[in-house]
C-alpha cells in the first residue's frame, strides 16, 4: 500500500471514528440500568459552580461517560474474550468459567473481616437474644465444592473455625455436607431452592424442629441468567432454569416489608432485572412471612443475606411467623424499634462471601 | 483528565480536533490555549489559578531578563526563587514538616497541602524557558498568550515529556500540517494507548495483589519486581507516546523521551534512554553549570550526587525516591570511575543483564513506601526469612499473567521493530497496519469501558 494512501486512511479513519462515536454518544438516549451488570448506570451530573470547583462534576462525568458509552455491553464482552483467549488469563474481573459454570474468586481470606463479622453476630446476640436459643450456619461459596481446580480460593476450614471460635455460646449447624456443586446455579452465586431439601432437613434436625413431610409443587419460572453471567460478559454458557417450590401453605402466606409497608405473596414476579428476586421480592432490610395456616405459635428470627430468601419459605411450615433481617441493609442498633424480641428461635445464616467482607452493620 | 479515558478519547479530543482544524491558522494557538486550560481545569479546578500565576510570573521575568541585561542575573535568581519556591511549597511542604516533626517533642500542627497535577513538569518547562532567555539561547516571548499556550499545552502538560521552549519556539509561530504527520501522530497515540491500557494497567494487578498478599514466595517477589519494572516503563513511555502523537496531530514535534531503555548496556546508557527529557534537563541546567565532569574527582562526585539527589526528589516527596536517585548516582560514579573499563570487555548480554538487574531493583525501591518494605521486597528475591520458593497465589498469577508479561518483555525491546523492517515482512506489515491500529484502539476502549484502574503513575510527580 502506498504510504500517502495509508496515511490518509489512518488519519481520516481515526478522526471519523472519534467524531462518529462522539455524535452517537450524544444522540443516543441514556440508559438508567445495566441489565447485564445488575446495577444503576451513572447519569449526567448536576453542574453547579461549587461542584465544578470541588471536582465532583469531573469525577461524575468520568463515570457517566464510561457507563453510557456506545455499545458498552459488546465492548465488555470483547474485553472478556480478549482477556480469556488472547491473554489467556485465568479469570476476568475475578470471574472464571469451569465445566459450564461461572465462579467468582473470593480471595484472599480476610481474617480481620471474618472476626468482625462474627463479633457483629455476637454483639446482636448479646444485646437482644440472651434468652433465646440461637443457631448459626455458614453457607460456603460454590467454589468450595469445585474439585480439581487451581483457581485461588479461600481456606474455608479456617473461615469456619474462626467463626466457631468467636461464637462459642451459639449452636453451629453444619450444612456443608448437605450441599454439592449441582445445588448452585451455573450463572449465579446462589443456591437453587429446589435443591435445598437436604439442607432444610439438617437445619430442622439441628434446631429440634418437627420434620414435616412437606410436598411441594416445583414450578418452572423460566430461563435465569444469574449475576455472574452479565459480569463475566462473554460466555457461551446456557441459562439456568429458575424454579420455585410452592404449596398451599406457602401460597397462603403473606409477607410484610417493613421498609415499604407493603404486603405481598412469598413468590411474586419481580420488576427487577434479577429473576432471583422472585423469592420474597429481593433484597430488603426487614421482611416477615406470616403463615396463616400454622398450627403453631412459634416464630423464627432469620438473620440472613440473599441466600435466606429462598430458604425461608421452606421453613415456614414450622413457624407461625418468620422475620428475616438483613444486617447488610439495617443497623443492628435499630432492630428493637421493629422487632419485639421474646422467645423466638433464632438462626443466623450467612454466606462465606458476606462474612469475608465485613459488611454487617 | 487522562488520555486513556472515555472523556478524553471520545469527547474532548474529537471536539478539540474539529475546532482546531476549522480555525484559521492565526487563531489556532488560542484554540490550543483554551482547550489546554479546560483540560487542566477538568482535573485541577482550583490549581488552574496557580498555573495562571506561574505563567504571569514567568512572562514578566522573561521580559525583565530580556530588557534589562545588566540586571538579568538578579531577575533570573528572583524568578527561580519564585518558581522553585512554589514547587517546594506545593510538593515538598508536607514531607519537610513530617520530617521536622520527627525530631520535635512538641509536634507542629500543619495543614496538608495538596499536590497540583503536573506542577513538576510545567515548573521545569518554565525554568528552562527563563534560563534559555537568560543565556540568550531563546528569544523572549512577548505574547503572553503564546507563552501560556507553551506552558499549558495539554498533550505534555501533566506528565511530560518536558518540552523545552527552544524545541517548539519556531513551532509556536508556524507549524506544518500534513496527512503524513497526522497519521504518524495517530500511530504514536494508539500505540501509547495500547501500552498503557493493555499492558501497564493489566500488569498493575500483579503489584496490587502482591502488596496485599499473605502468601508470598520467591517467585512472587520476582514477578513483582519484573512486572513493576515493565509496568512503569509501559505506563510512562505509553504516556510519552500519546503526548508525542497528540503533538504531531496538532502540528508539533516533541523530542523522544524513551529509546528502549531495557536494552541498555550500562546504567549510563540506561539514563540516555530513559526519561530523556528529564535527564537532559538536569544535565543542561544543573550538572553542566556545576562543572559537569570537567572538574576534579571530588567535585565530580559532588555534582553527580547533587544531580541524582534532585532527580530522586523530583520524582516525589518521599525518602524512597531520594534513595532511588542516590542509588543511581552512586552506581553512575562507580561506572564512571571503576566499572566502565570492565563493562566494555564483557559480552553485551551480560552487561544488559547487569543493567536490567540494577534497574529492576531500583524500581522495587521506587515503588516501595517504607524502608522496611523495600528491604523485604529486595530480600525476597533471594529468599531471605525462609520464604518458600513457590506459593499457591504466585503460581496462579504466574500462569494467569504469563502472556502479558511475555508481551511486555518483547515489547520493551526493539525485536518487533527489527522484524517489521525486514523487506518481506514490511510489505505485509504495511498493509495490515491500519487494521492493527484499529484493533488496538477498539480493544483498549473495551478495557477502559470495563475497567476501573487507570491513573497514570507519573501524574503524581
Amino acid at each position: 500500500m502506498k504510504h500517502k494512501i495509508k496515511d490518509k486512511i489512518i488519519s481520516i479513519g481515526f478522526a471519523t471514528i472519534l467524531i462518529t462515536v462522539f455524535i452517537i454518544n450524544i444522540i443516543v438516549k441514556d440508559k438508567t440500568i445495566s441489565n447485564t451488570e445488575r446495577r444503576k448506570l451513572a447519569q449526567f451530573p448536576e453542574i453547579t459552580i461549587k461542584k465544578l470547583f470541588n471536582g465532583d462534576v469531573s469525577n461524575k462525568l468520568e463515570n457517566y461517560a464510561t457507563d453510557q458509552f456506545l455499545a458498552r455491553d459488546y465492548l465488555r464482552e470483547l474485553k472478556s474474550f480478549y482477556n480469556t483467549n488472547i491473554y489467556r488469563q485465568k479469570d476476568n474481573n475475578k470471574l472464571f468459567e469451569k465445566d459450564g459454570a461461572i465462579y467468582k474468586i473470593e480471595y484472599p481470606l480476610n481474617i480481620n473481616n471474618i472476626i468482625k463479622s462474627a463479633e457483629k453476630i455476637k454483639e446482636v446476640q448479646e444485646k437482644y437474644l440472651k434468652n433465646n436459643q440461637v443457631y448459626y450456619a455458614i453457607i460456603p461459596d460454590k467454589t468450595y465444592y469445585l474439585k480439581n481446580d487451581d483457581h485461588l480460593k479461600i481456606d474455608y476450614q479456617t473461615l469456619k473455625q474462626t467463626i466457631k471460635n468467636k461464637l462459642k455460646n451459639m449452636k453451629y449447624i453444619d450444612i456443608w455436607n448437605s450441599l454439592n456443586l449441582e445445588d448452585f446455579y451455573k450463572t449465579d452465586l446462589h443456591w437453587k431452592q429446589e435443591k435445598l431439601q437436604n439442607t432444610v432437613s439438617v437445619i430442622q434436625k439441628s434446631m429440634n424442629l418437627e420434620q414435616i413431610p412437606t410436598k411441594y409443587n416445583k414450578i418452572e419460572i423460566g430461563d435465569f441468567y444469574g449475576a455472574y453471567y452479565g459480569q463475566l460478559a462473554a460466555t457461551n454458557i446456557l441459562a439456568d432454569k429458575l424454579y420455585i417450590l410452592n404449596n398451599e401453605t406457602i401460597e397462603n402466606c403473606i409477607t410484610y416489608n417493613y421498609e415499604t409497608n407493603k404486603t405481598a405473596k412469598v413468590y411474586e414476579n419481580p420488576n427487577t432485572a434479577d429473576k432471583y428476586d422472585i423469592y420474597l421480592s429481593g433484597a430488603t432490610p426487614l421482611i416477615s412471612i406470616e403463615n396463616r395456616d400454622a398450627s403453631t405459635q412459634k416464630e423464627l428470627l432469620l438473620f440472613r443475606d440473599s441466600f435466606g430468601s429462598s430458604l425461608a419459605p421452606l421453613l415456614i411450615e414450622n413457624y407461625k411467623k418468620i422475620t428475616l433481617i438483613d444486617l447488610r441493609y439495617i443497623s443492628s442498633t435499630l432492630l428493637d424499634q421493629y422487632i419485639n424480641f421474646n422467645n423466638q428461635d433464632v438462626l443466623f445464616i450467612y454466606s462465606s462471601l458476606v462474612l469475608n467482607q465485613n459488611i454487617l452493620k | 483528565m487522562v488520555f486513556s479515558s472515555i472523556t478524553f478519547l471520545f469527547y474532548f479530543l474529537p471536539i478539540v480536533l474539529v475546532i482546531y482544524y476549522i480555525t484559521p491558522n492565526k487563531y489556532k494557538n488560542i484554540v490550543l490555549l483554551i482547550s489546554s486550560l479546560i483540560f487542566y481545569f477538568y482535573g485541577e479546578p482550583t490549581y488552574v489559578l496557580l498555573m495562571f500565576f506561574s505563567i504571569v510570573i514567568t512572562y514578566l521575568f522573561g521580559m525583565l531578563i530580556s530588557y534589562y541585561p545588566k540586571q538579568k542575573k538578579i531577575f533570573l535568581i528572583l524568578s527561580l526563587f519564585i518558581s522553585v519556591g512554589l514547587l517546594v511549597y506545593f510538593k515538598y511542604f508536607n514531607f519537610i514538616m513530617e520530617n521536622i516533626n520527627l525530631w520535635l517533642a512538641h509536634k507542629i500542627d500543619f495543614v496538608y497541602v495538596a499536590l497540583p497535577i503536573g506542577i513538576s513538569f510545567y515548573t521545569f518547562q518554565m525554568i528552562s524557558y527563563l534560563i534559555d532567555v537568560y543565556r540568550g539561547q531563546a528569544k523572549v516571548q512577548k505574547n503572553i498568550l503564546k507563552l501560556a499556550m507553551y506552558v499549558s499545552l495539554f498533550p505534555q502538560l501533566i506528565a511530560g515529556p518536558i518540552v523545552r521552549y527552544t524545541t517548539i519556539e519556531q513551532q509556536i509561530e508556524n507549524r506544518e500540517y500534513s496527512a503524513e504527520k497526522f497519521a504518524l501522530g495517530v500511530r504514536r497515540f494508539i500505540i501509547g494507548l495500547g501500552k498503557k491500557v493493555l499492558i501497564a494497567n493489566v500488569l498493575a494487578n500483579i503489584s496490587t495483589n502482591f502488596l496485599a498478599s499473605n502468601d508470598l514466595s520467591v517467585l512472587y517477589y520476582w514477578m513483582y519486581a519484573v512486572t513493576i519494572t515493565l509496568q512503569i516503563y509501559f505506563d510512562f513511555s505509553g504516556y510519552s507516546d500519546m503526548a508525542i502523537g497528540l503533538g504531531k496531530m496538532f502540528g508539533f514535534e516533541f523530542l523522544e523521551n524513551f529509546n528502549y531503555p531495557y536494552i541498555a548496556i550500562s546504567i549510563t546508557d540506561f539514563w540516555r534512554r530513559w526519561h530523556i527529557s528529564l535527564s537532559s534537563w538536569f544535565r543542561d541546567y544543573i550538572y553542566i553549570p556545576l562543572g559537569g565532569n570537567r572538574v576534579n574527582i571530588f567535585k565530580f562526585i559532588r555534582n553527580i550526587l547533587i544531580v541524582w539527589f534532585l532527580t530522586g526528589l523530583w520524582h516525589g516527596a518521599a525518602w524512597n525516591f531520594i534513595i532511588w536517585g542516590l542509588y543511581f548516582g552512586i552506581l553512575l560514579i562507580l561506572e564512571k570511575l571503576v566499572l566502565s573499563k570492565f563493562l566494555q570487555k564483557i559480552p553485551k548480554f551480560i552487561t544488559r543483564l547487569y543493567t536490567l538487574l540494577i534497574v529492576m531493583i531500583s524500581f522495587v525501591i521506587f515503588n516501595g513506601e517504607e524502608t522496611k518494605q523495600i528491604l523485604q521486597n529486595i530480600g525476597g528475591l533471594i529468599g531471605i526469612n525462609n520464604i518458600p520458593l513457590l506459593s499457591q497465589e504466585s503460581i496462579y498469577y504466574f500462569k494467569s499473567y504469563f502472556i502479558v508479561i511475555l508481551i511486555g518483555i518483547i515489547g520493551a525491546t526493539p525485536i518487533v521493530k527489527n522484524i517489521v523492517i525486514n523487506k518481506k515482512i514490511y510489505k505485509i506489515a504495511n498493509i495490515i497496519e491500519p487494521i492493527f491500529l484499529l484493533f488496538v484502539l477498539v480493544i483498549s476502549t473495551s478495557y477502559i469501558v470495563d475497567g476501573s484502574f487507570n491513573p497514570f503513575l507519573y501524574f503524581r510527580f
